[in-house]
């Protein structure tokens, strides 16, 4: 009985994911935003910091080097950027997709189906790993046409194996978000403010010890933290695989605390919107 | 007068509107902050050689760092207000179906802008008020009254955005994915006007679009006066290609303005997006 439930579920989560890539494909103009912002934000910042750097200044270069561990601003830059659009593709994706059916009527009607609460929380989660790759491959791309950067090869792959390694860890803060929306209602300025938030927090554009002690804790105990200056690492100082091991150890042990916050999360307030009525409501 | 009174009363209907959003009235004032301003200064900082952004020194020839920001930021958010508030409300309207019984007034089409101007410059002049406030109170932001040197500029950009917003407004009209357009433009405008670096470090081929914009000359004559920047060309030519570029925008704006509604008509596509 529970394997038979179980493949439901399986086959239930795949049909969820089918669901939002048929979206996708629907709405080929996202294409268009998906090559603009991960190529333009990043580079704009890359161009800003030559101005804050008097144009490559040696003082201001061995000071942003101090803080960094690097002078190589531009991929500093676009593996922040690169977390970024990561975070903005799970933020206003799955992370809004329980508003977007509660706006479209729809919620009601998949929770009446028997499948597993975490379908619908994780299901549509799945497809935005097309989005990320894509914008992956659009980013250095842009790297090599727009500064002549070629990035290491060795680097790119441990890069990339890093992206894989931190999948659970960023979908459950992508499943965490999408709980904390069916409390909330309105998404738009929340999306806003959370990614503004773990940007800020993460690294995104600067070193992160330029952050206040605090600020410094709580970023420690953030997934994208990590990934970020694991891929910095690997394109910029030439990182072995095991000098990233215990960073990607972490990230595991995040997944599971962020995976098990996420379904309580929802647990909770889907009780809630039961007794209250409020998931038809928005 | 009548014209006047219309373009007032779609400015109180536009700020009334927006006030019932109080999340959004207060993510004006807080998204500009923490996702322009703070990590600005933060990178900024990290060039810093004993507390002086020496490479902003070299750039501008002053090393105020949170005045180069702020005062950029003033030039982005007028830049915004013609994108979003003016250009892109056709498209609400169109969306919410007002539109049509909005056209069906005898109002001339062009007090539809610039009332939505009014109203997008109250809360402009609002939420700026309230980011410098800040700006003095936690980021060391200095405020000069010389800066007050720099209206006539201010007025002048002003009056070639909504020049642009008739522009932005007739292409919003004219196509379905409105808002990715928007977007998407606001952004390279913004950036093209200097907000956020100066002009001379955008690549050769996209310069002369840069100084054909009035919001470039705009922002540098700004940062001349509230900051003791460096000029980017002599002040009196600056105040020349401003007065010039805003006497080809506000026209173009109001001609394309005029024939997408014209085409609309004809075609009856003035409900249709």
């Amino acid at each position: 009985m529970t394997d038979a439930f179980t493949r439901a579920d399986l086959r239930a989560l795949i049909a969820s994911a089918r669901a939002s890539l048929r979206v996708m494909r629907r709405y080929p103009t996202q294409w268009i935003g998906q090559i603009f912002w991960p190529v333009l934000l990043p580079a704009v910042w890359v161009l800003i910091g030559q101005a804050y750097s008097g144009g490559g200044d040696p003082r201001a270069m061995d000071a942003f080097a101090a803080r960094s561990g690097t002078t190589g601003i531009t991929v500093f830059i676009f593996v922040g950027y690169a977390m970024y659009m990561w975070l903005s593709t799970l933020l206003w994706g799955p992370g809004t997709e329980l508003r977007r059916n509660q706006m479209t009527g729809t919620l009601e009607a998949i929770f009446l189906t028997p499948v597993s609460r975490l379908v619908p929380l994780f299901g549509p989660t799945l497809t935005t790993v097309i989005w990320t790759a894509f914008q992956l491959g659009v980013m250095s791309i842009a790297v090599w046409l727009l500064f002549g950067i070629v990035l290491p090869w060795q680097g790119a792959l441990l890069s990339l194996l890093v992206v894989v390694a931190s999948l659970p860890a960023m979908y459950a803060v992508g499943a965490l978000f999408a709980a904390s929306v069916l409390k909330f209602g309105e998404t738009g300025p929340i999306v806003q403010f959370v990614r503004g938030m773990l940007s800020l927090l993460c690294g995104i554009t600067f070193p992160i010890v330029m952050l206040p002690g605090w600020a410094q804790a709580v970023a420690t105990a953030m997934p994208p933290t990590y990934v970020v200056a694991s891929m910095r690492d690997a394109l910029l100082k030439d990182a072995s695989p095991l000098d990233l091991l215990p960073s990607v150890l972490i990230l595991f042990a995040l997944a599971l605390v962020f995976g098990v916050l996420a379904i309580t999360v929802f647990r909770v307030l889907e009780r809630s919107a039961r007794r209250t009525g409020m998931l038809g409501r928005y | 007068m009548d014209e006047l009174r219309a373009a007032v009363a779609i400015a109180r209907k536009d700020i009334r509107n927006l006030s019932r959003y109080r999340l959004v009235v207060g993510s004006m004032i807080f998204t500009p902050l923490y996702q322009g301003v703070l990590p600005g200064l933060l990178f900024g900082a990290s060039f810093a050689v004993a507390g002086r952004v020496v490479g902003l020194e070299k750039t501008i020839g002053t090393d105020d760092l949170s005045g180069f920001i702020f005062f950029g930021g003033v030039i982005s958010s007028l830049v915004a207000t013609a994108f979003w508030a003016m250009g892109m409300s056709f498209r609400n309207e169109q969306e919410m179906g007002t539109l049509e019984p909005t056209w069906l007034t005898p109002t001339s089409k062009s007090t539809l802008v610039i009332g939505r101007a009014l109203g997008g410059m109250f809360w402009l002049v609002f939420s700026q008020i309230a980011i410098f406030s800040v700006g003095i109170l936690f980021f060391g932001l200095r405020v000069r009254w010389e800066m007050l040197y720099a209206l006539p500029a201010l007025v002048l950009a002003t009056i070639a955005l909504v020049g642009l917003a008739h522009l932005l407004a007739a292409i919003v009209l004219s196509i379905r994915d409105a808002n990715l357009f928007i977007d998407c433009t606001n952004f390279l405008f913004a950036t093209a006007s200097g907000v956020a670096f100066p002009v001379s470090f955008l690549p050769g081929v996209l310069q002369p679009i840069a100084f054909a914009l009035p919001t470039t000359y705009a922002t540098d004559i700004l940062r001349q006066h509230a900051l003791g920047t460096r000029p980017l060309l002599d002040p009196v030519l600056e105040y020349a290609a401003l007065v010039v570029s805003t006497i080809v925008m506000f026209p173009i704006g109001r001609w394309a303005f005029s024939a997408a509604e014209r085409r609309m008509r004809v075609r009856g596509t003035i409900g249709q997006y």
